[in-house]
């Protein structure tokens, strides 16, 4: 195996000890776990870029140099490297380690579909016509970042979902330290925002490439068409919200019905024809 | 009635609704095959089914009457909302509150009221430069025991909402221009072939272009692997005759004329007029030689010449095959030569006897047969003309503009009154904000904490 995927394959196991770790502290309730979880995600995010970059760096020694951006894998490594990112950034503005055991699980999952589906290949492709665009990079990173920010999100809605479960034994640990609904609540609309945004910019990249790849802003086709539902359910999930005052359960049901259909946006289209095929 | 309407049109219920109704639509667009997938599903649904989905469109849905029903009435709900609620916003943002002593003081949590050292002549005298430098339209009256402050920032969130569905509305007349105006077509051009008219693909028609467009060459190369990594057609446009233009055409880097863009979206092989025949005469030797349709040779020692008059890539599902034209002081005969004759021979047996036409050796003594033709590449270019991009890329740009301005700025609107209590000055702070209250809560944190620090 080439040094890049030998160290990336590693990094899905670093995550999910991170993963691991930040169950164990919900369920005993003991901060003890809590900081080696932190670092060992920091160290799996470090690796992973390190990882990424040296994958760079091969593609350009054998002469097809381009970003590791570039089919399933690739994505795959990108988008559990964006969540990871994006998690600790929350970590450390917040304060608080709470929202770990329920985001690091969809790191590591990414991480292990990468390195261990049949159906998903590790080696470094070159890029076909149609791929060899400048706005590749931009589009790809700007998707990315508005998926991870929906992974996040969905996080937070079920963490809503369970705290309301746990009112009537109040006593357990795991229950305490799940943070107020508020804050959950609140921190759910900031990351749905985040990742609108990112989406709408992925949805505009996406048709400022297609302009000059395929001939129309805008065609259609069944990627594009799922993009677009996705940023109509979070339109209508953001407006209740503005305007209705909608919080809580609904908005959590709605954030994770938002990210069911992120998560068709990325994969269940690839069983649809279109021209996205090769992602 | 019409209030009605109007109350309808400008619903928040109807806005969600619309969403909603739209994301499913494009669901099953995604489900079923659209205008030429079609073609292939027609086939497997049942005539009942295929009657019902082509009666509603479904199979070009997202151009069908009443999908852009569905987006005219999410551009009127649009429109009607942001008429409704722009005045409101516009008077909050032009009003300046008055600045009552009481009522934005009342229930007031006690956090809110620090107590400063000193007479509130001092302090107001140096909390007037910090909010100045602070606030926007900083207002102050006084009162017998000190004074009243507004302020605020921020005023121009109230209409990031509006820059935003503006935006989307602009995007949507983008698109209206771009489909009305527009056009997409395609044409398939062997190399060194041309043409001034191409074949539009929704409007079924033909397209003159105003110029000509010539393939000179197309050509493809690969990877090491296998994989493609160039598609690349030369070619030339011309006006009167004159080349105006000249240059190659590659995925992602189209070229435009005349506001007409043309973009490389395929290629394929179709049979050239070159063919490569053996001919043996009687029990001699075969030779090979190259024949061009419509160049007729002639047969060495005979008086005979011959003529490719027909190329063909499948002839009757036999594969290929040319039909031949042999013109000899006897007359002229003409047969069909075969790639696979022998396969042919041994799937129909006696096929020789029952059609003459299909034997190589007709004429005799020579014996023919066709070792392959010489096939030609062909450049798939897309054509298209949107007047509309540059509209649906303006009202992009503004849409994120307004979502930056609706999610990241907020109306922050304070008041401060300053009363003397004994030695010192109360002062209390109150504040409203039209989003964002994490972010207010801060910021009078921010601000308390440096009122307290305040000396006269």
């Amino acid at each position: 195996m080439v040094l890049n995927t030998t160290i990336l394959s590693w990094v899905t196991f670093i995550y999910f000890g991170s993963a691991t770790l930040y169950l164990f502290r919900m369920v005993t309730g003991k901060e003890f776990w809590g900081p080696p979880a932190s670092y060992i995600a920091l160290f799996g995010l470090l690796a992973q870029s390190v990882g990424l970059v040296l994958r760079w760096i091969e593609s350009y020694k054998m002469g097809i140099g381009h970003a590791p951006l570039s089919n399933l894998y690739e994505s795959l490594i990108f988008f559990s490297w964006t969540i990871v990112l994006l998690y600790l950034i929350i970590e450390w503005r917040i304060k608080s380690r709470n929202l770990g055991a329920f985001v690091m699980p969809f790191a590591f999952i990414a991480m292990a579909y990468a390195s261990f589906s049949p159906n998903v290949t590790s080696r470094i492709q070159p890029l076909i016509p149609a791929l060899q665009s400048n706005w590749l990079i931009t589009h790809v990173i700007t998707c990315f970042f508005g998926y991870a920010a929906f992974a996040i999100a969905c996080g937070l809605a079920l963490m809503y979902l369970i705290k309301g479960l746990g009112r009537a034994e109040g006593s357990s640990a795991f229950f305490k330290l799940l943070p107020n609904r508020d804050i959950l609540d609140e921190l759910s609309y900031h990351s749905v925002v985040i990742g609108f945004i990112f989406l709408t910019l992925g949805i505009i990249t996406g048709s400022v490439w297609a302009y000059s790849a395929w001939g129309s802003y805008w065609s259609w086709d069944p990627k594009e068409t799922w993009s677009l539902i996705t940023w109509l359910i979070y339109a209508a999930m953001l407006h209740s919200r503005l305007i209705r005052g909608w919080k809580g359960k609904r908005m959590a049901i709605m954030s994770i019905i938002g990210f069911a259909s992120v998560l068709f946006t990325y994969f269940g289209v690839n069983l649809l024809p279109g021209l996205h095929s090769y992602f | 009635m019409i209030k009605t309407i109007i109350a309808f049109l400008s619903s928040l219920k109807l806005t969600i609704a619309l969403l909603i109704i739209i994301a499913a639509a494009s669901v099953l667009g995604t489900v079923i095959p659209q205008q030429y997938g079609a073609v292939e599903s027609f086939r497997t649904l049942s005539p009942e089914l295929r009657d019902l989905f082509d009666s509603l469109q479904l199979f070009d849905l997202y151009h069908s009457i009443w999908f852009i029903i569905l987006m005219s009435l999410l551009s009127a709900n649009l429109i009607a909302c942001s008429l409704k609620r722009f005045p409101g916003s516009w008077k909050l943002f032009k009003k300046i509150p008055s600045l009552d002593t009481d009522k934005p003081f009342q229930n007031l949590p006690p956090e809110r009221i620090v107590t400063v050292e000193g007479k509130p002549h001092g302090i107001i005298g140096k909390l007037e430069p910090l909010l100045l430098k602070r606030y926007k339209r900083v207002r102050k009256r006084d009162t017998e025991r000190g004074a009243v402050f507004y302020g605020e920032k921020g005023a121009y969130s109230r209409f990031g909402v509006y820059i935003t569905h503006a935006s989307v509305l602009v995007v949507i007349a983008g698109a209206i221009v771009g489909s009305l105006l527009g056009f997409d077509a395609y044409v398939n051009l062997p190399d060194g072939e041309s043409t001034n008219a191409v074949r539009l693909i929704r409007q079924n028609g033909i397209k003159q272009l105003g110029f000509t467009v010539r393939c000179d060459r197309f050509s493809i190369s690969y990877y090491d692997n296998g994989m493609p990594k160039e598609y690349r057609s030369q070619l030339s446009f011309l006006k009167d005759n004159t080349v105006i233009f000249q240059g190659p055409l590659l995925v992602n880097h189209p070229i435009t004329i005349d506001g007409i863009r043309f973009y490389q979206a395929s290629y394929g092989s179709i049979p050239g007029d070159e063919v490569y025949l053996t001919i043996r005469k009687g029990d001699g030797e075969t030779v090979s030689r190259t024949a061009r349709a419509e160049d007729p040779f002639s047969l060495n020692d005979k008086d005979a010449r011959v003529e490719v008059v027909r190329i063909e890539e499948n002839f009757m599902s036999m594969g290929p095959a040319v039909l031949l034209e042999i013109t000899s002081p006897g007359g002229s005969t003409s047969f069909w030569v075969f790639k696979y004759i022998e396969k042919i021979m041994d799937r129909f047996p006696g096929i020789l006897e029952k059609v003459p036409k299909f034997n190589p050796g007709l004429f005799r003594p020579y014996l023919f047969g066709l070792d392959r033709i010489e096939s030609r590449y062909y450049t798939g270019l897309q054509i298209s003309r949107d007047p509309g991009v540059y509209t649906v890329a303006a009202g992009s740009f503004f849409v994120i503009l307004g979502f930056f301005i609706t999610f990241f700025s907020a109306h922050r609107r304070l008041w401060i009154r300053v009363d003397e209590q004994g030695e010192n000055s109360r002062i209390s702070i109150s504040a409203t904000s039209n989003k964002d209250p994490v972010g207010l809560r801060r910021e009078v944190e921010h601000l308390m904490k440096h009122i307290s620090s305040l000396r006269e």
